[in-house]
């Protein structure tokens, strides 16, 4: 009963603050097919995606940089986000609608993560590609490290980018999370161990 | 095709889907915030207003319901702490943030009793605290009614929720003696009462 009284009331505080603007972010823990994901959603679309039930210590910090404090627990607000989720998980999605809200990190690390957005469904890239479309050829191992580090995770399809020698390199969810949201997009092809160098020129 | 034969769902609801989908099951569920805080702060510094909600929310919601003594009450007391917790940000002092709020919390109950110039009856205080000294809650409900705000707050601080007169000081925004002198005088009132 106590429960209930409790999240009754944090939902009108929720929701007050956010008609006050006091409010700016609002987070969500989601179920999915690969655990749990940790969302926050402002109004200028998802400013974080992460595996696991919380973010990252760094990426908060950003959060409360961009956005200030107000960052509150709101699935309201996120539920946008988890439909859209829900329809890719099940293959009746192929982009997003929802912005990425990349506000608070570095020029460079927009420009790598504004080039993966914009690599197709189910097509693949490289470090070195999305580096170059970035505008600096040489700084590929940058580029990974930029996609290491990407705070909206499957919104930003980093799944997409993999290594030159056709093997799939890391990910923050896990290389399991990385094989089975490309195995969704390109209906069950990935090779074990990755592809041959061969199919990743051009 | 990589296909896990079952999904680990984290305390959401696990769907089995109907037809073979791309994803053994891809329903994306909202879990329940839990009461520990899912946001870490220690390392950043970065302390949010939801961690602020999910740390203290029920302690500071059970204190307005024993203070104001209905759900609804209680319910706007809540909204009037955090609120103004969140327009005063930040804390004044990382670490002080509980007593911050219950500082808050006392002066509106103390506002909103003197705004209405009348106490709320406690009726459902029965709901939040246990039984204590053979006197039931009922009977405390009914004496304290007549306490005047700061007295009444002292007296569920100290004697109903167990806190150190310290706390009390705090949350009244008085000295220990005060503080003590407002529990001596409300326990008086109450005795009186419930003799």
């Amino acid at each position: 009963m106590i429960e209930q009284a409790v999240a009754d009331a944090r939902e009108r505080l929720v929701w007050r603050a956010r008609r006050e603007g006091l409010a700016t972010l609002g987070y969500d823990v989601l179920d999915s097919p690969l655990g749990p994901l940790w969302v926050a959603v402002g109004p200028a679309g998802v400013a974080a995606l992460h595996y696991g039930d919380e973010p990252t210590a760094s990426d908060l910090a950003r959060l409360v940089r961009a956005h200030g404090p107000g960052l509150v627990p709101d699935p309201r607000r996120a539920s946008g986000l988890a439909r859209e989720l829900e329809e890719y998980f099940a293959g009746k999605r192929r982009a997003f609608a929802v912005a990425a809200d990349l506000s608070g990190l570095t020029p460079f690390q927009r420009r790598i993560l504004g080039a993966t957005a914009r690599v197709p469904y189910g097509e693949l890239t490289t470090y070195a590609t999305v580096a170059r479309r970035a505008g600096n050829e040489r700084a590929s191992r940058a580029a990974g490290g930029a996609l290491g580090a990407n705070p909206i995770a499957i919104v930003v399809p980093c799944h997409r980018v993999v290594a030159s020698d056709g093997s799939l390199g890391g990910y923050a969810g896990g290389l399991p999370a990385k094989r089975r949201l490309l195995a969704l997009e390109r209906a069950g092809e990935v090779p074990q161990g990755g592809w041959q160098p061969s199919r990743m020129r051009g | 095709m990589v296909r896990s034969a079952s999904v680990p769902l984290h305390g959401g609801r696990s769907v089995r889907a109907g037809t073979p989908a791309p994803c053994a099951t891809s329903r994306i569920s909202h879990r329940r915030i839990l009461a520990r805080s899912t946001l870490r702060t220690v390392s950043t510094g970065a302390l949010t207003f939801g961690e602020l909600i999910e740390r203290h929310e029920r302690e500071i919601f059970v204190y307005a319901l024993r203070l104001v003594g209905s759900r609804d009450g209680a319910d706007d007391l809540y909204q009037e702490t955090f609120l103004a917790a969140f327009r005063a940000w930040p804390p004044p002092r990382r670490g002080a943030e509980r007593a911050w709020l219950y500082k808050i919390a006392t002066n509106k109950a103390i506002d909103r009793a003197r705004r209405d110039r009348r106490l709320v009856p406690l009726a459902e205080l029965r709901l939040a605290a246990p039984e204590r000294d053979g006197v039931t809650l009922a009977d405390l409900a009914a004496s304290i009614r007549t306490l005047p705000p700061g007295q009444r707050a002292a007296f569920v601080l100290h004697k109903v929720e167990g806190r150190p007169y310290r706390e009390v000081a705090a949350a009244l925004g008085c000295s220990e003696e005060a503080a003590r002198s407002r529990v001596a005088e409300a326990m008086k009132k109450v005795k009186e009462a419930t003799r």
